[in-house]
């Protein structure tokens, strides 16, 4: 299958005229994002396509050179490239996973029909996620503080010497899942409410077949949930590439300790911004699509294999 | 069906568009954007301050309307930059006046500030009010001149008198060339090495031991003897000596002080503990990064402007920086306010400019924490610090710190500025959060990079 | 097994899985109430929480001559335990005073003070709510975030459905590109189109109003678009083309088949964006930079986050106040949730 086939042909073979009133139809449906792509869209990225031409350079405001695709080799010559996209890889092994499992884990517990008090604890492990910035990085700074902080305290309480999370090359990574983690209640609510759509005789019929707890999740509420699922893989991975709010506010574009939250965006940000650099950093930014659009376009061509659609649809 | 979706669509964007209720009435005056974030003048005293200088301007006269625009410093830099790269794409609307902003500060936007030598020519505006070197640290390496002297941060060593007293030590000299008195009564030299030993009988743990003591532990440290507050690595050295890591044939260098200096302050964080390390500075037990303000430091050597976030309790005073080798060294911070050479009315900019250094300094330099260059008008300034600071404290050193202000200053312009400045604060989170550190293979590799560093815009 | 029996499984079952949830709860908001507890606290009360109590305590003093002096549980060379006022601290010897008695000779002690513990009481500072309830003017921004979080909510949910009901439902042609393209458009990180966009809106001139803030969600947003038509697809289309042939038109389709089955992800987005805009900072304060009176509460809350001196118990506090509004949403948003099952059950 090819991902740029039109799949007219394929849905609605041998009926012509309707094809095309149903594909008008569609066209008008969609034409509000269109108008708002060609607006708000192409228009910035169009223009940071041309910057990246460029040697543009804040301090520098009244010499701007097209310097051609300069950008771009100084791209496949620039060290700190390697080095963030390690960052960004190695930090992708170990929060990918846990973004894709821990919510669909999290709302089959809050969708549990053993459950008390459903709402108070949906309510609850989604707060975090609606605490504003500004206080967040305030409460993660202090919990995960080397020598004050609770999580440190608890753990000497117990005898354990708490880890240097925030200054340790071995440890940032961990504190940084476990902050992410904290906003988990966006993935589970939508995982939730992709449960909450799966018709409950389904699982009625499973149960009169006497089908285990674990048997119906595997084979109902999982098939009828991988739409959501992929829409939070697809999500987490691009989320990945433009990794950077967090590390921002905990380090600011240093990359410390040691570079290692020099993520991919905190490079292109801290070229862009901090250095002034707005050509390369535009450069930075189209490279970071292309890669990012990349594996996009590889899951969507995985997806035929394990993302079931009721409507009979494929991607 | 598809009018009423237009229908739909439409009547959120009409209901929208009408809340974008902007004056359009024809408007004569000029106006001038002040920009404030870069430095000072976020706080709540001095916003008030600033709008109130700004409602005076305005009525004062009517050619131009003063604006301002306060961003939190945190963002400041990024807004900045978006609205000059905005403006340089015809979304004009960067500001016409930045400030208060220090060298630092200002080395950000380099290349974007007005020459004001031609408006104060055309204008005859008065130079001669003055200090002409104070003048002179404003023009930039190509001759413009891009800023007017208008606040003064001596800086010194902020003491806390209650627990010296507690340790049953003499406080720190209060007069420049001073000595210090042992509790044995011995004098000895005001220095480097004398702030260590005073600073280990400060740093005290939850047992009640301190650094000097077999018993004391530092993994339990509840009391600092010293800090080096809101510093960068140049600002700290410059403790030892004033000096640049560009030689004089702009290659990377480090002088013997500045090494003695990080070897100090490694030292004094890892072997002697008297100085906080990176996680304990970003406490709750130091107040997350102000740690003076803690109560939990004895000895803290930063600038005047610290007044604005000393805190409340007011048990502390100030007095003389050491010397090292011999001599003495008060680094200095001058803020100003600067014009873009993007403005559309730099004449109009520079009547607020000078009204900003001039009738509105008082009110600006009271809330900045700022000590007005004109030494008459001193005396009122400190006055109402006075007011502020029930305890006394001796300003005269504050003026005194003044005769050692570091030449040339640790800002000191550095050939690709931010990125040399991006890896000198790389090795201060090195130093300040890893033990075990060789760290003068550590200063090695950081004058090798900052050579490569340099290199990038010579070659 | 009999009637009686299972329905003890059943509690026995509930009884587990619910203590479970709420050991995880506790210990994913362990940081929440670290902040929570920080809006009650003192500066002084945060430096002490650091290694004492983490509730927000103050030490007992006794006034003396116009001085407080700390009150400490001393105990004597006679083996009692008094509370004395300590009035001058050394290392290794201090001086106390009866606080009962303040003018009787003052007690010499032997021993280190450090090593006392402090008489403290609960005190928390609910002092705090009401300072930034006057240093920020909460009405105000209140209504600011809620008019742009409202306008937007509208925005984004007509133009999101409708657009990812288009790609669900619809053989448009390169439809799995333009859908690729929308997805795409979601990796461009906001710092790369900021600078061009501030320059666009301010050249047509809407800068300093809502507009850049409200106008772009009436466009569709790709998270949005996505999630909704990820959705839409698991609806099986028997219901829908049934419909088609009793002659629906496809509005018609969308508005009574589509949509009663979607409300779970339907308020997932909605809420999703409340809590957006809510949140949403930098963009706000760009566009309205210094028009104060329309920025919205995210740049509000900022205020106490000031270069060098940060106020985290205003912050804290502030927050708190703040997120009064979204929490009352989602308690209001979950009716939903329970009926999206209902009804998609009915149906079929």
């Amino acid at each position: 299958m090819s991902i740029f086939s039109p799949d007219v042909a394929r849905d609605f073979p041998g009926e012509g005229t309707l094809d095309k009133r149903k594909s008008r139809m569609g066209i008008l449906f969609i034409l509000p994002w269109i108008i708002g792509l060609v607006a708000f869209t192409i228009l910035p990225m169009g223009a940071s396509l041309i910057l990246s031409l460029t040697d543009y350079n804040l301090n520098t405001p009244t010499e701007i050179n097209f310097i051609g695709l300069d950008n771009y080799v100084n791209f496949f010559q620039d060290p700190i490239v390697g080095v963030s996209l390690g960052a960004t890889l190695k930090f992708a092994v170990i929060s990918l996973p846990l973004a894709i499992f821990l919510p669909v884990l999290l709302a089959a517990l809050l969708n549990s029909e053993f459950l008390a008090g459903k709402r108070l604890f949906r309510l609850l492990f989604y707060v975090p996620y609606m605490v504003p910035v500004v206080s967040s990085a305030y409460i993660w700074s202090g919990t995960l503080n080397t020598e004050t902080g609770w999580v440190n305290r608890l753990l000497e309480s117990i005898g354990i010497a708490g880890p240097n999370w925030m200054y340790s090359i071995d440890w940032i990574y961990p504190a940084l899942v476990l902050i992410g983690l904290w906003g988990i209640g966006n993935a589970m609510l939508i995982t939730l409410s992709g449960m909450q759509g799966v018709p409950t005789e389904l699982y009625e019929a499973a149960r009169v077949d006497g089908a285990s707890y674990l048997r119906r999740f595997r084979h109902i509420t999982l098939p009828m949930i991988s739409p959501v699922i992929f829409y939070n893989l697809v999500l987490s991975v691009i989320g990945l590439f433009r990794y950077f709010e967090t590390p921002f506010i905990l380090k600011g574009p240093t990359g410390d300790p040691g570079n290692s939250t020099l993520f991919f965006n905190i490079h292109l940000y801290k070229e862009a911004f901090t250095f002034k650099n707005m050509g390369y950093g535009a450069t930075l930014a189209w490279m970071l699509f292309l890669m990012a659009f990349t594996v996009t376009i590889f899951l969507f061509t995985t997806s035929k294999y394990w993302v079931y659609y009721s409507s009979g649809d494929k991607d | 069906m598809n009018k009423k979706l237009m229908r739909l669509g439409f009547g959120g964007f009409a209901l929208a568009a009408a809340l974008a209720v902007g004056p359009v009435v024809a408007q004569e005056p000029v106006t001038v954007t002040w920009f404030v974030g870069l430095g000072a003048g976020g706080q709540p005293e001095q916003i008030e301050a600033q709008n109130a200088v700004v409602e005076a301007f305005n009525a004062s006269q009517s050619d131009i309307v003063l604006e301002i625009q306060i961003v939190d410093n945190e963002v400041a830099y990024d807004t900045l930059s978006t609205l000059i790269a905005s403006g340089a794409a015809g979304g004009g609307q960067a500001p016409d006046i930045i400030g208060p902003v220090g060298n630092d500060g200002s080395n950000a936007f380099a290349g974007n500030y007005l020459d004001l030598t031609p408006i104060i020519e055309s204008t005859g505006y008065d130079l001669s009010q003055f200090d002409p070197a104070a003048v002179e640290s404003f023009r930039q390496v190509d001759g413009a001149l891009v800023g007017l002297p208008f606040a003064t941060f001596p800086s010194f060593l902020y003491f806390r008198p209650g627990l010296f007293d507690e340790a049953g030590l003499n406080y720190p000299p209060q007069e420049y060339g001073a000595p210090y008195v042992m509790p044995d009564g011995t004098e000895v030299e005001w220095n480097m090495e004398t702030l260590r030993e005073v600073g280990m009988m400060l740093t005290v743990d939850a047992n009640g031991n301190d650094a000097t003591m077999e018993e004391f532990d530092p993994e339990a440290v509840e009391q600092w003897g010293f800090v080096s507050q809101w510093n960068e690595p140049r600002g700290h050295s410059t403790l030892f000596g004033a000096s640049s890591v560009v030689d004089e044939n702009g290659d990377a260098q480090l002088p013997q002080a500045w090494t003695d200096a990080f070897n100090w302050f490694y030292n004094g964080i890892w072997e002697d503990h008297f100085i906080p390390n990176a996680a304990q500075g970003g406490s709750d037990l130091l107040a997350a990064g102000n740690a003076f303000s803690s109560g939990r430091v004895a000895m803290g050597a930063t600038h005047l402007w610290y007044t604005c976030c000393v805190g409340e309790t007011n048990d502390w005073d100030i007095a003389a920086l050491p010397s090292h080798n011999g001599v003495v060294t008060a680094k200095l911070h001058g803020d100003s306010f600067r014009i873009l050479n993007s403005t559309d009315a730099p004449e109009a900019a520079f009547e607020v400019l000078t009204y900003l250094i001039g009738e509105a300094s008082p009110t600006l330099l009271a809330v900045y924490g700022g000590m007005p260059v004109n030494e008459a008008d001193q005396p009122a300034f400190f006055a109402g610090l006075d007011e502020r600071f029930t305890q006394g404290v001796n300003w005269d050193v504050a003026v005194a710190s003044l005769a050692f202000a570091d030449s040339p200053n640790h800002e000191y312009s550095m050939p690709n500025y931010l990125k040399a400045k991006d890896r000198i604060g790389a090795f201060q989170t090195l130093y300040e959060s890893t033990p075990g550190l060789d760290i003068d293979a550590e200063l090695a590799l950081l004058v090798s990079d900052l050579q490569s560093i340099f290199d990038e815009v010579d070659g | 097994m009999n009637a009686y029996q299972s329905r003890q499984a059943r509690l026995g079952m509930t009884a587990s899985v619910t203590l479970f949830a709420c050991l995880l709860l506790s210990a994913f908001l362990l940081p929440f109430v670290y902040g929570t507890l920080t809006a009650f606290k003192d500066k002084d009360q945060i430096v002490a929480s650091a290694t004492g109590s983490i509730f927000p305590m103050t030490g007992e003093t006794a006034t003396i001559d116009g001085t407080a002096y700390p009150i400490y549980e001393v105990p004597m060379p006679d083996g009692t335990v008094r509370e004395l006022a300590l009035i001058a601290g050394r290392r290794n010897d201090s001086t106390f005073i009866d606080p009962a008695d303040p003018t009787a000779t003052p007690i010499e002690w032997e021993g280190r003070w450090r090593q006392l513990e402090q008489v403290m009481f609960f005190d928390p500072k609910f002092g705090n709510f009401g300072e930034v309830w006057n240093g920020v003017n909460f009405p105000l921004l209140l209504g600011n975030t809620m008019a742009i979080a409202l306008f937007g909510v509208v925005g984004t949910l007509i133009s999101s459905i409708l657009v990812a009901y288009g790609f669900a439902r619809f053989p448009i042609p390169g439809k799995r590109l333009l859908f690729l393209l929308l997805v795409g458009t979601i990796i461009l990180p906001r710092q790369v189109t900021l600078v061009p966009t501030y320059a666009f809106f301010s050249i047509i001139g809407w800068t300093g109003t809502w507009l850049p803030l409200i106008i772009p969600h009436f466009f569709a947003n790709a998270y949005n678009v996505f999630l909704l038509r990820q959705y839409f697809m698991t609806l099986p289309r028997d219901l829908d083309e049934a419909a088609m042939i009793d002659g629906a038109s496809p509005l018609r389709v969308l508005l009574s088949v589509i949509i009663p089955q979607s409300w779970p992800a339907i308020v997932t987005v909605g809420l999703f964006h409340i809590v957006f805009a809510w949140n949403d900072y930098f963009e706000p304060l760009i566009y309205l930079l210094g028009k104060p009176e329309l920025q919205p509460i995210s740049v509000g809350i900022q205020r106490f986050n000031f270069i060098y001196d940060q106020q985290p118990h205003l912050i804290q506090a502030t927050a708190i106040i703040g997120l009064a509004v979204p929490v009352l949403l989602f308690i209001f948003a979950q009716r939903f949730f329970m009926r999206g099952v209902v009804v998609t059950g009915v149906e079929k």
